[in-house]
């Protein structure tokens, strides 16, 4: 019985994920990931307004960091095929992306474990490790911007 | 213009520069020989390495390269250079050069052979670096482990192909000689001229060029629309628009150390490179120097946005 709803529910779910990615508009998932983007850039942004020492807002930085992590794990779904700045204008998506599956996959997930560090660092509440974790984070960044995104024109 | 750009144009400063070639020459013949292996030396090499930025271009990180081998591609208006090899291999890399021929490599932008360098090895920059440093810098390239990879010839359109060429250019475009401190600025000040235009070697990019391939120094810094790899680099004199004038100095030097741009978002392109390889490395009293001394700059406009002056 449980086997069966279990089931039913991963059919569902696999059911519902298609058709959303079917019924999107590859225009309007690339406003949304922009949008997601930005929301990480903006919550980067504010850590290292303290970072840099310019804000005393120590104790948000783990609030910052977990927003950071949750929106990591939406990444990977950001990027359906049709997306790429070949097909489609106003974005900066290499195509590179879809070619070289397994490498776009290790980048995510580098960032994804960049982002858990950065909440744990955050947590533990040491303001002088939060630079180091920011920079690794960072470096993440750069480590799917470097392959996977156009320059800006 | 292109007589302006010339090695005369220092004026009195260039004539200074010359004695003080003569003098550090003067001196460089009574100076004792290193030992080989100098631990401190190496140390201070890595950091002056580090500085000028040697590992991104000649190593060819892309098709697995090692490092400082050479052979990475660079693609420019005048063709494709690849960058040679520098590491101790006495064959393929420097490793039979003498400190005289490699600092006349840095200084002249001349090969031990007597050859002529283009100009995309960055020497314009590098000729102002201090003799100590250039020692220091052989002392780490040596430390490194050999590789015997051979050098591959460039691909250079007509008529850059040809090397004689480069005399002239020389004697249009480039001034040799060490940077002189300037005694109306600070030390800061100093350093950060010393990091930014010879050893950072920052205008080699953000400086357009002319159709001859030298650096436009009316505009100096003021970005490139057509950078390595044809790709736009952009303005960091302090302008408030194209620039970094909307900039703190503390935007810029975290920026420097962590590659995240104010707005939150993270450099791209080359400068990835830049931040990776060279000034993450840095000290922050440095990477504050830089700072310092970029906004120290009159801001300038990119090329072909109308007015020069802000």
């Amino acid at each position: 019985m449980r086997k069966a709803i279990f089931a039913v529910i991963l059919g569902l779910a696999t059911v519902t994920t298609a058709q959303a990615f079917a019924a999107d508009e590859p225009g309007n998932v690339i406003k949304y990931r922009q949008a997601v983007m930005k929301a990480i850039g903006g919550h980067t942004g504010a850590i290292a307004g303290v970072v840099k020492g310019e804000v005393s807002f120590a104790g948000d930085v783990a609030a910052h960091a977990r927003a950071i992590q949750e929106m990591s794990q939406l990444v990977a779904h950001l990027f359906p095929k049709g997306t790429d700045n070949e097909s489609q204008a106003k974005n900066r998506a290499l195509p590179a992306i879809w070619a070289e599956p397994a490498k776009f996959d290790a980048a995510v997930k580098a960032f994804q474990a960049a982002s858990a560090n950065l909440v744990k660092v955050a947590q533990a509440g040491d303001p002088s490790a939060f630079g180091g974790g920011l920079q690794q984070l960072g470096k993440s960044c750069g480590g799917c911007h470097k392959p996977f995104r156009a320059e800006k024109k | 213009m292109i007589w302006r750009a010339g090695p005369w144009a220092g004026g009195g400063r260039s004539y200074i520069r010359a004695a003080a070639v003569l003098l550090v020459l003067g001196l460089g013949s009574v100076e004792p020989a290193r030992a080989a292996g100098d631990e401190s030396a190496i140390v201070r090499g890595e950091y002056i390495f580090r500085a000028a930025g040697c590992q991104a271009c000649h190593t060819d990180s892309k098709n697995k390269g090692a490092p400082l081998a050479g052979g990475r591609a660079l693609a420019t208006p005048f063709g494709i250079f690849y960058s040679p090899n520098i590491t101790p291999d006495p064959v393929h890399g420097i490793g039979a050069w003498s400190d005289d021929e490699f600092i006349a490599a840095l200084r002249k932008g001349r090969a031990p052979d007597g050859r002529h360098y283009y100009p995309a090895f960055p020497y314009p920059s590098y000729t102002g670096m201090n003799a100590r440093d250039m020692r220091d810098l052989k002392s780490y390239l040596f430390s490194r482990p050999a590789a015997a990879t051979p050098n591959r010839a460039h691909d250079l359109k007509f008529p850059f192909g040809y090397r004689f060429t480069l005399w002239p250019w020389k004697l249009l475009f480039f001034t040799e000689g060490y940077r002189v401190e300037d005694p109306d600025q600070d030390a800061r000040w100093n350093r950060g001229a010393y990091l930014v235009e010879n050893l950072g070697h920052c205008g080699e990019c953000h400086t357009p060029r002319n159709f001859l391939g030298a650096a436009d120094r009316e505009r100096r810094l003021s970005g490139n629309p057509a950078g390595p790899d044809g790709k736009k680099v952009p303005n960091i004199t302090p302008h408030s628009d194209q620039g970094i004038g909307g900039w703190s100095e503390t935007d810029l030097t975290y920026f420097l150390k962590s590659g995240f741009l104010p707005d939150g978002d993270f450099a791209g392109g080359a400068m990835t490179d830049v931040i990776e390889e060279s000034t993450s490395y840095l000290n922050d009293e440095d990477r504050a120097a830089v700072a310092s001394y970029l906004f120290s700059l009159p801001p300038i406009a990119r090329l072909g946005s109308g007015s020069q002056a802000e």
